[in-house]
């Protein structure tokens, strides 16, 4: 048995098994204008778990969330190059449509983003631009999803009240509750409990727990014990690389590369 | 490198030397003991009784100070091992320590010196697993996976040390080798022998989770006799 401390590697990358991937990403490069801020990103996401991504500010995981579903190309000169495949197609391909993307790879952001309408409104416009329901249907989904948000208890009573009045623990899980009312197959999560206290923080962990039985989620976070408690597996990311995917207990109890493992504990230079 | 925190660099630092100052006092207990049965110095035996209350005392403290750490810290990957193994440890040096008690109060309810011809083995056997424990603590002290894995390995040397002296003492007991010696006495010894075998296995047990604290990887099949 070798027990010398071996070199430790400088990148450590988990290959998921092919049927449990949902979501693919290969050699992604972007590019703010003339500057690069991701490098040869390949990884994987599982379906039905949620995948945490963790890093230093400035460190590539929101850019590399944005790209899951094309959000950059809101804004001229920001490019990626690669794959971004979702059950076998390119997502980065001219041919797909950016709207139909965004539907299937629905977003929540770091600070809540209600519309100024009410409640029932918020969830149900997402739903109008993609669905022609029912009245009934409608009220169906708006239900489901705030259900499933764990929000309904608290609105049910007044959905006709402005989605602005709610606390910002309620607006982000508002806002998950639309994100998930057009029944995307991935959730994006970009630091969705950072603005929140930890009552809130702990309902929308809950919520997110619950939800990744039907959904794949890809979660940034600057809150460690938060990528423990919830992901299925976590990538560490530094410089615009991916240093070290792998399950989340063996990065946070055993990580195996020296820059990762001085992220999580704290010695960051 | 440093933690960006200094006080979880403080807070480590504090357990190490904690336990590596009380792994200092088990060897040195044990030692005592074996020293008290060797010369039968009942106030030296007395002593290493009395001196038990200190180990206790600082497996509490390290225990208390791991807990914090734990709390206060919310250490990940090998910070969360420190304080795990630390605990762990302690409760082995522990486990010494009473071990090198009993032996003491072995020492002074037996009737007589034993025999040079049969303390001799047993003293040997002594000196080996005090000097395992304290190559173990200083594997701790230094972070050194490799002497640790080095005292863990050496585990069945102890344990056919322990086989001999057993049989040593049923042939001297067979033979009637030794007037000197009441039935009282050869008991004591045969314990004598057993608590000294544990301390052995007390200190592979340490280098196990030496090992693991450093490295993160457990060591398995540990050699059998």
């Amino acid at each position: 048995m070798n027990t010398q401390l071996e070199a430790l590697p400088e990148t450590a990358v988990l290959q998921l098994p092919p049927e449990t991937v949902k979501l693919r990403i290969g050699n992604v490069n972007f590019f703010y204008g003339q500057k690069q801020s991701l490098f040869d990103v390949t990884v994987s996401f599982a379906e039905n778990a949620v995948t945490a991504l963790i890093g230093p500010s400035g460190c590539g995981k929101s850019t590399l969330l944005r790209t899951l579903n094309r959000m950059y190309s809101l804004y001229p000169g920001q490019k990626a190059t690669g794959e971004v495949i979702l059950d076998g197609e390119n997502m980065l391909s001219p041919r797909v449509d950016v709207a139909a993307l965004r539907a299937r790879v629905g977003m929540v952001f770091q600070k809540p983003t209600p519309f100024p309408m009410s409640i029932y409104d918020n969830v149900a416009y997402g739903v109008r631009l993609y669905e022609k329901l029912s009245k009934s249907e409608m009220a169906d989904r708006v239900e489901e999803s705030l259900r499933r948000a764990a929000l309904w208890d608290e609105v049910k009573d007044k959905l006709k009240e402005s989605g602005l009045g709610l606390s910002g623990g309620q607006q982000q899980r508002l806002c998950v509750a639309r994100g998930i009312a057009v029944k995307p197959e991935v959730l994006l999560l970009d630091e969705p409990a950072s603005a929140l206290d930890p009552i809130s923080t702990a309902r929308l962990e809950e919520t997110i727990a619950e939800l990744k039985r039907d959904y794949t989620i890809v979660i940034v976070t600057h809150n460690m014990g938060q990528a423990a408690r919830l992901s299925d597996h976590t990538g560490f990311m530094y410089l615009g690389r991916l240093v070290e995917f792998g399950e989340t207990e063996q990065i946070f109890t055993n990580p195996v590369t020296s820059r990762c493992r001085d992220y999580i504990t704290g010695r960051f230079g | 490198m440093d933690h960006t925190l200094k006080a979880v660099d403080t807070d480590l630092g504090g357990m190490t030397h904690g336990i590596a100052a009380m792994g200092d006092l088990a060897v040195s207990q044990v030692r005592a003991s074996l020293d008290a049965f060797l010369g039968h110095d009942l106030d030296l035996a007395a002593k290493v009784v009395r001196g038990d209350d200190a180990l206790d005392i600082q497996d509490h403290e390290i225990e208390k100070a791991a807990v914090r750490f734990i709390a206060l810290r919310q250490p990940m990957a090998d910070d969360l091992r420190r304080p795990i193994a630390a605990m762990k440890i302690s409760m082995q040096l522990e486990r010494c320590g009473d071990l090198g008690k009993n032996i003491a109060k072995r020492v002074i309810r037996m009737d007589a010196a034993t025999d040079v011809e049969v303390a001799g083995p047993i003293a040997e056997l002594g000196r080996l697993s005090a000097d395992r424990l304290a190559a173990v603590v200083n594997a701790f002290r230094n972070g050194d996976a490799p002497a640790a894995y080095a005292v863990w390995l050496k585990d069945t040397e102890i344990d056919e040390r322990h086989e001999q002296v057993l049989a040593g003492i049923v042939a001297s007991l067979d033979e009637r080798k030794s007037a000197s010696q009441t039935a009282g006495d050869w008991a004591h010894l045969l314990f004598i022998a057993k608590n000294l075998e544990r301390i052995g296995d007390h200190a592979t047990n340490i280098a196990e989770l030496v090992h693991y604290q450093i490295t993160g990887r457990e060591l398995e099949g540990r050699p059998k006799l």
